[in-house]
């Protein structure tokens, strides 16, 4: 009798996790194992394999004249997309914990960017910043701010701007999210006592409320530098990541090697190249948690 | 109770796998199924629903199923296709040199009766070659022309339709002055179908993008060419931002709207403005405009049907392929494409008495075409499509750029 208990136990879990491995290795495991693979294979424009290739992928993707400044854009988009979608989510997170009548409709509100599809978001942006039928020019001009309309899209620098922006809008809905959850586990009577010693809001914020919230903040940004680094449908939609390579970052890259310059294998290895990047994060991530405890 | 629980959940994960597997199992014995992707030249779905059927009830053994894919996402979906090791068995799109060159083809005479491949027009048919055997049918073709919006141009009063460069900058400037809110010319040089503008503004120019054996996308005549459509744009006698403008959703579109004088159309673009708003368009069409002391030229298009080895369906294919050309069959082919130039003799007899459609074949003898022969051609597409743009700011470099990609590619 206690020996089937003990199989049973030792059975554990697994039947209710199951699905989920399953999941991940048929969705994530082999996936990536295959690109890792197609990335040393010597693949033709058709998609067919001719057979290893070494590390001749990784080569060619060194000398791809576009690559470094992808780099530095992807660099500068995965920081500036993740820096300033904290930022904003902050202030809004309290906006959404706060008591008032109609929260529940503002936090609705705040969660429709996100639950959205990408693709979705990103052509109705598309259309609002259109330089011929765009509503954010028609605005400009019913207010006298401008006379004539103007392409938003048209400098590739302000067209990364407004890319990033965008990024930034449907990543707040999430961001401010998990921070309302960090912000509904602070104990009020720590800032009521905050608040009986005298300490203003501010003070209160600055050396109560935040600190508690670094946990949450700290999953927030991780989480967002993954997505933010992995995002395609923004850039795709809005600038196919142009002209020429422009307005590209690794992911989009990735799709052009593949798609345009019809060279599939070296396009795995920039898939490859933005994976190990990501365990990089992941690695940091990791560390940074664990100090975090220990503090 | 929790025992109970454990067991549904191991059911429920069994299921799981065995859905995962059954989806594929079902199949009746005896009926080969032919898989067809398709591009979408205009409402194509039905049509190819339509034929199937008709096709199986004549062969009952014999099932097509045919995919329609938009211009925009064909290329990516069979490459995807034969990579993941589902190979389609007839494919009709705008290129087959690739394929041909990695010996995934039929020939064109395994895969259509010699009866079909006769009738076929022999300059077609030559640009179907790799190596010297042809390894694709062609199902249609198209030619360019110089469209206009006679209203604009009598606003502007202009009474000579432009033959020259030279000629069409004079023209685009009275317009510019003359007709305040309409660009002068649309120019599309955004991924959609930028190889098409490039290739027929060089050609005017007598520059090509392949010669001789060897890639000449930088030559001297396609950097004057750039250097040119620069100029253009720097007067602002094009819309802004050729670079980010595609074909249809762009330059068609503001044509549509009366908002541009002339813009570089091909033989369906008549057929196009009437089915998105441009029906009230009075349009004029000539030849395009070359270099002072150049030819004109016309930019011939022609796209294909090609056949994979992948699953041996070569009897099936050959059968389903016929039956395409059947001169009723082909017939409503051309018409739910809309407005194309015919690849058959037969039908491109009656299509000489169309008189939408006869300037445009006289054209042809003429026209230039792209190197749809040389196996790089989708690659080097590609680059041209990315970044032929960027030539409006620097022709010379987006140029090298673009003949540096041409010599790399496989």
């Amino acid at each position: 009798m206690s020996g089937r208990t003990m199989n049973k136990s030792r059975l554990g879990a697994l039947p209710w996790i199951a699905p989920a491995i399953i999941m991940i290795a048929v969705f994530v495991v082999w996936p990536a194992f295959e690109m890792i693979r197609t990335s040393f294979q010597n693949v033709g424009a058709t998609g067919q394999s001719k057979g290893w290739a070494g590390f001749d992928n990784y080569h060619t993707l060194l000398q791809n004249p576009d690559l470094k400044n992808v780099l530095i854009r992807t660099f500068i988009w995965v920081v500036g997309v993740v820096f300033f979608t904290m930022i904003i989510s902050l202030p809004v997170a309290q906006l959404l914990n706060a008591n008032y009548p109609g929260r529940k409709v503002v936090r609705w509100s705040i969660i429709v960017p996100w639950a959205a599809s990408l693709v979705m978001t990103s052509t109705a942006w598309k259309w609002i910043l259109d330089a011929y039928y765009g509503v954010l020019n028609e605005i400009a001009i019913d207010l006298h701010l401008r006379k004539e309309s103007i392409d938003w899209l048209a400098d590739t620098k302000q067209s990364f701007i407004w890319l990033m922006v965008v990024a930034v809008f449907v990543s707040i809905p999430f961001t401010s999210f998990v921070i309302l959850a960090g912000l509904s586990t602070i104990p009020n009577d720590i800032k009521e006592a905050s608040h009986v010693d005298g300490a203003t809001s501010w003070k209160s914020y600055r050396h109560i409320t935040f600190p508690l919230l670094k946990p949450s903040l700290f999953v927030a940004a991780v989480i967002n530098l993954i997505n933010v680094f992995n995002s395609f449908p923004i850039i795709w939609v809005i600038t196919q990541g142009g002209p020429g390579y422009e307005t590209d970052t690794t992911t989009t890259l990735a799709y052009k090697i593949s798609f345009r310059d019809q060279d599939v294998g070296q396009s795995a290895a920039m898939a490859a190249v933005n994976f190990v990047i990501i365990l990089v994060f992941i690695g940091l991530f990791l560390k940074a948690s664990k100090n975090q405890e220990q503090n | 109770m929790k025992k109970v629980t454990r067991v549904s959940a191991l059911v429920a994960t069994t299921a799981l796998i065995a859905s995962a597997f059954l989806g594929n199992s079902a199949k009746a014995a005896d009926v080969v199924e032919l898989k067809m992707v398709a591009a979408d030249y205009a409402n194509m779905q039905p049509f190819w629903d339509d034929l199937a059927a008709k096709f199986t009830k004549a062969n009952p053994t014999i099932k097509v199923t045919v995919n329609v894919v938009s211009w925009e996402t064909i290329d990516d979906k069979v490459k995807t296709l034969i990579a993941t090791g589902q190979t389609p068995d007839v494919v009709n799109k705008g290129d087959y040199s690739a394929a041909a060159a990695e010996g995934l083809l039929y020939r064109a005479d395994e895969m259509v009766s010699k009866k079909t491949l006769d009738d076929i027009v022999p300059t077609f048919l030559n640009n179907s070659k790799y190596n010297g055997v042809a390894y694709a049918v062609p199902d249609l073709a198209s030619a360019r022309a110089l469209f206009y919006n006679k209203d604009i141009l009598k606003k502007a009063g202009v009474t000579k339709l432009p033959t020259t460069w030279t000629e069409l900058e004079k023209v685009l400037k009275q317009i510019k002055a003359k007709v305040p809110g309409v660009y002068p010319y649309a120019l599309p040089l955004g991924p959609e179908e930028a190889q098409a503008e490039f290739s027929i503004w060089a050609g005017g120019n007598g520059g090509v993008t392949f010669k001789n054996g060897k890639w000449v996308i930088n030559s001297k005549e396609n950097v004057q060419t750039m250097t040119f459509l620069k100029k253009l744009t720097d007067q602002k006698l094009t819309q802004p931002n050729p670079a980010k403008c595609d074909r249809t959703a762009c330059a068609q579109t503001l044509f549509a709207a009366g908002k541009a004088a002339f813009i570089n159309g091909s033989v369906f673009l008549p057929g196009w403005l009437k089915d998105n708003g441009g029906a009230k368009i009075n349009l004029g069409s000539g030849s395009f405009v070359a270099a002072p002391g150049k030819k004109p030229v016309t930019l011939g298009v022609q796209d294909y049907f090609t056949a994979y080895k992948a699953n041996g369906h070569k009897a099936e294919i050959t059968k389903w392929m016929d039956f395409i050309f059947e001169p009723t069959n082909y017939a409503a082919f051309l018409k739910a494409a809309g407005g194309f130039i015919p690849a058959t003799k037969s039908a491109g007899a009656n299509a000489a008495k169309d008189p939408a459609l006869a300037p445009f074949i006289k054209l042809l003898p003429s026209a230039i075409f792209y190197p749809g022969d040389q196996a790089a051609w989708p690659a080097v597409k590609g680059a041209i499509q990315q970044q032929i743009g960027t030539a409006l700011a620097n022709p010379q470099k987006a140029l090298d750029a673009i003949q540096a990609k041409a010599e790399a590619a496989k």
